[in-house]
């Protein structure tokens, strides 16, 4: 896979429109091949950036670069993205071998040699007896399969995927996941998937960039993007986190959190705090166990026995309630409302300090 | 909570009241003349009379020889062809800088086009013919079609921007990354997408232009005289029963043409 598809950068990339700024000083680079996904809530400037990237928006700062050369000059028709849009955009009126047709016409290929790539291209989406349906009888996922079909048939050097999922219901949404995670992977075309679905982008990108209000927090693989947060941004975005309110302190080479009615957790030794920093302490609810002793101590308001686990809302002093996950084992009783309980991180690593806002 | 319900009864009554009167409106001046035209148009006898005494097509062969009304009706063909042709070329290309624009210069020429709906025709011919007179010219079918276009093409603006409208904009999206040129995109997207509105919107326009009098009152010449005017004269110089026979045409003629339009539009509507 490497070596082929073509690199993308974003080079200081800033969008406003009138006043408003919608992408603020984006930097990104996609290496040949890779799928990068752009994740974050709606309004945060996905679907602006990626308009940016095929041209339809004219950046107000900044360089679009393919293979290392700007192409910001050339129009969207001119660019060779291919962009499969979250209604699949079809043309009603034509077939899906016409649609497929479309942009090798539209790039003047030969009519004889049309032909035989429309096949190539619907043999390779499995949709090879749907040539001469029209679009509104076929599913909701053959439509996608459509639509990529036609993208790829132009050889696009980046492909564009604007929340191509969110119009699936979930069974299918997970079967045409892997489908186009195939496709795409066989094609080895670069890739950028916009999503708001955190579990869309864990399960098919290479790398996600998680955007907040036009800026991008972090880019990293998915299980980094899990275990290592940069921000409390990514790390309440993606997954969910238990955030606590507290003072940072340095002991030795060690370091903790004082909270509100005087407990306190020890913390890995983060740089950039003094004594009596105020910060964020975030704990995913798997990383917290309920412990005979130590830790802090809470009271159980609620008992979700949630299948293979149990998650507990425990209300703790320092002012919050936390979210405890437990593997439900056979042998060890589950928790009942009102009692009082200690709870701790599995381990110092499992806390994640960041400044509080 | 009673009194809510209540409301809606009456909102509903008032809606069945509305739609039975129009509908009973309807029979009564348009359904109704309709067909006492065509009966009488197919009397026996010397006069025009309701009922007529006897049946025959008389009147229709009589139409036959009549040849100062098939030049006009002629005229009217070639004059309403011309301002259907002109009126949806000029149309389509304003809606698509209608629809998709939001500037004020553009809404202010829209309501600029849509106005000839409001004003007076009457007033419009009368002033056009001083207007072109003022420049030294004086009638001719060329001012008369481009006056027909001026009071035509809301029509078609009307049914063409709504169809637009309708159009999902990420269709031109699609055609644009996928390579294709604007003019690729308005020939294999734009207009097969909008052709139902398109043929309704000309279907409207050319009938507009057919049974126009206002402004062929004032803006044709001697020589061409049109359709409607022609019978008008009839009627009102010798109650000439041919009349009757030329309506009754008329209204076949446009009876077939709104069945074919309806039969393009809806045969389009399907291909979606
Ligand atoms: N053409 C535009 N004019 C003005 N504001 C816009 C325009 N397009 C997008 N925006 C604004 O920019 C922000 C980002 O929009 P968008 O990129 O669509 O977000 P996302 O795709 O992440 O949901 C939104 O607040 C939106 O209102
Ligand atoms: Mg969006």
């Amino acid at each position: 896979m490497a070596l082929r598809g073509h690199r993308l950068q974003l080079d200081n990339i800033t969008q406003r429109f009138n006043d408003y700024v919608a992408v603020s000083d984006i930097n990104l680079d996609v290496a040949g091949g890779e799928m990068v996904a752009l994740l974050g809530p709606s309004g945060c400037g996905k679907s602006t950036l990626l308009r940016i990237v095929s041209g339809f928006i004219r950046q107000t700062e900044g360089s679009v670069l393919f293979d290392g050369q700007p192409v910001d000059h050339l129009s969207p028709s001119q660019r060779g993205v291919g962009i499969v849009f979250q209604n699949y955009a079809l043309f009603p009126h034509m077939t899906v071998a016409d649609n497929v047709a479309y942009g090798l016409q539209a790039h003047k290929w030969p009519a004889e040699k049309i032909k035989p790539r429309v096949a190539e291209m619907l043999a390779l989406v499995h949709m090879t007896e749907f040539a001469e349906r029209k679009p509104r009888q076929l599913s909701g996922g053959q439509q996608q399969r459509i639509a990529l079909a036609r993208c790829l048939a132009i050889d696009p050097k980046v492909l564009l995927l604007d929340e191509p999922f969110g119009a699936l219901d979930k069974n299918l949404r997970l079967d045409m996941q892997i489908e186009v995670k195939r496709l795409v992977r066989e094609a080895g075309v670069t890739t950028i998937l916009v999503t708001h679905d955190q579990e869309e982008a864990l399960s098919m990108a290479d790398r996600i960039a998680v955007m907040s209000r036009g800026r991008i927090e972090q880019v990293s693989p998915p299980t980094e993007i899990y275990d290592k947060p940069q921000t409390l941004f990514v790390n309440q975005f993606v997954g969910t986190t238990n955030a606590i309110p507290g003072e940072y302190f340095c002991v030795g080479n060690k370091a903790k959190v004082t909270f509100a009615g005087g407990s306190s957790l020890d913390v890995p030794k983060t740089p950039g705090y003094i004594d009596s920093s105020k910060v964020v302490v975030s704990i995913r609810p798997e990383q917290l166990h309920v412990v005979p002793s130590a830790g802090l101590v809470g009271t159980v308001k609620a008992v979700m026995p949630l299948g293979s686990h149990v998650v507990y809302d425990i209300e703790v002093p320092a002012g919050v309630s936390l979210k405890v996950s437990e593997p439900r084992e056979g042998r060890v009783a589950m928790r009942r409302t009102g009692e009082t309980v200690h709870v701790a991180p599995t381990s110092p690593d499992a806390c994640h300090v960041f400044p509080a806002s | 909570m009673p009194a809510p319900k209540a409301n809606l009864d009456w909102e509903a009554l008032s809606l069945r009241l509305t739609f039975g009167i129009l509908t009973i409106v309807a029979m009564i001046f348009l359904v109704a003349p309709t067909i006492v035209v065509l009966i009488t148009s197919l009397t026996s006898s010397e006069s025009l009379r309701f009922p007529p005494p006897g049946l025959s097509l008389r009147w229709y062969f009589a139409l036959i020889d009549a040849d100062q009304m098939q030049r006009a009706a002629w005229n009217s063909l070639v004059i309403a062809f011309w301002t259907t042709l002109i009126s949806v070329a000029l149309g389509t290309a304003a809606s698509l800088a209608l629809a998709r624009s939001r500037s004020k210069w553009v809404r202010a020429a829209d309501l600029l086009f849509m106005s000839p709906l409001l004003l007076p025709a009457l007033a419009f011919g009368f002033a056009a013919l001083v207007y072109i007179n003022k420049l030294g010219f004086s009638p001719s079918v060329p001012f008369l079609v481009a006056g027909h276009v001026i009071v035509c093409v809301p029509f078609v603006l009307r049914t063409t921007v709504a169809a637009l409208s309708q159009l999902d904009p990420s269709l031109l999206d699609a055609s644009i990354s996928l390579g294709g040129t604007p003019w690729m995109t308005f020939r294999r997207v734009i207009l097969p997408l909008i052709a139902p509105g398109l043929a309704s919107g000309a279907f409207l326009c050319f009938m507009a232009s057919f049974d126009n009098v206002p402004v062929s009152l004032f803006l044709a010449d001697e020589r061409t005289e049109v359709l409607p005017i022609h019978l008008w004269q009839q009627i009102d110089t010798n109650l000439d029963v041919r009349t009757a026979a030329a309506s009754g045409l008329i209204v076949i003629f446009t009876l077939i043409l709104m069945l074919i339009t309806e039969r393009v539009a809806g045969l389009t509507q399907q291909m979606r």
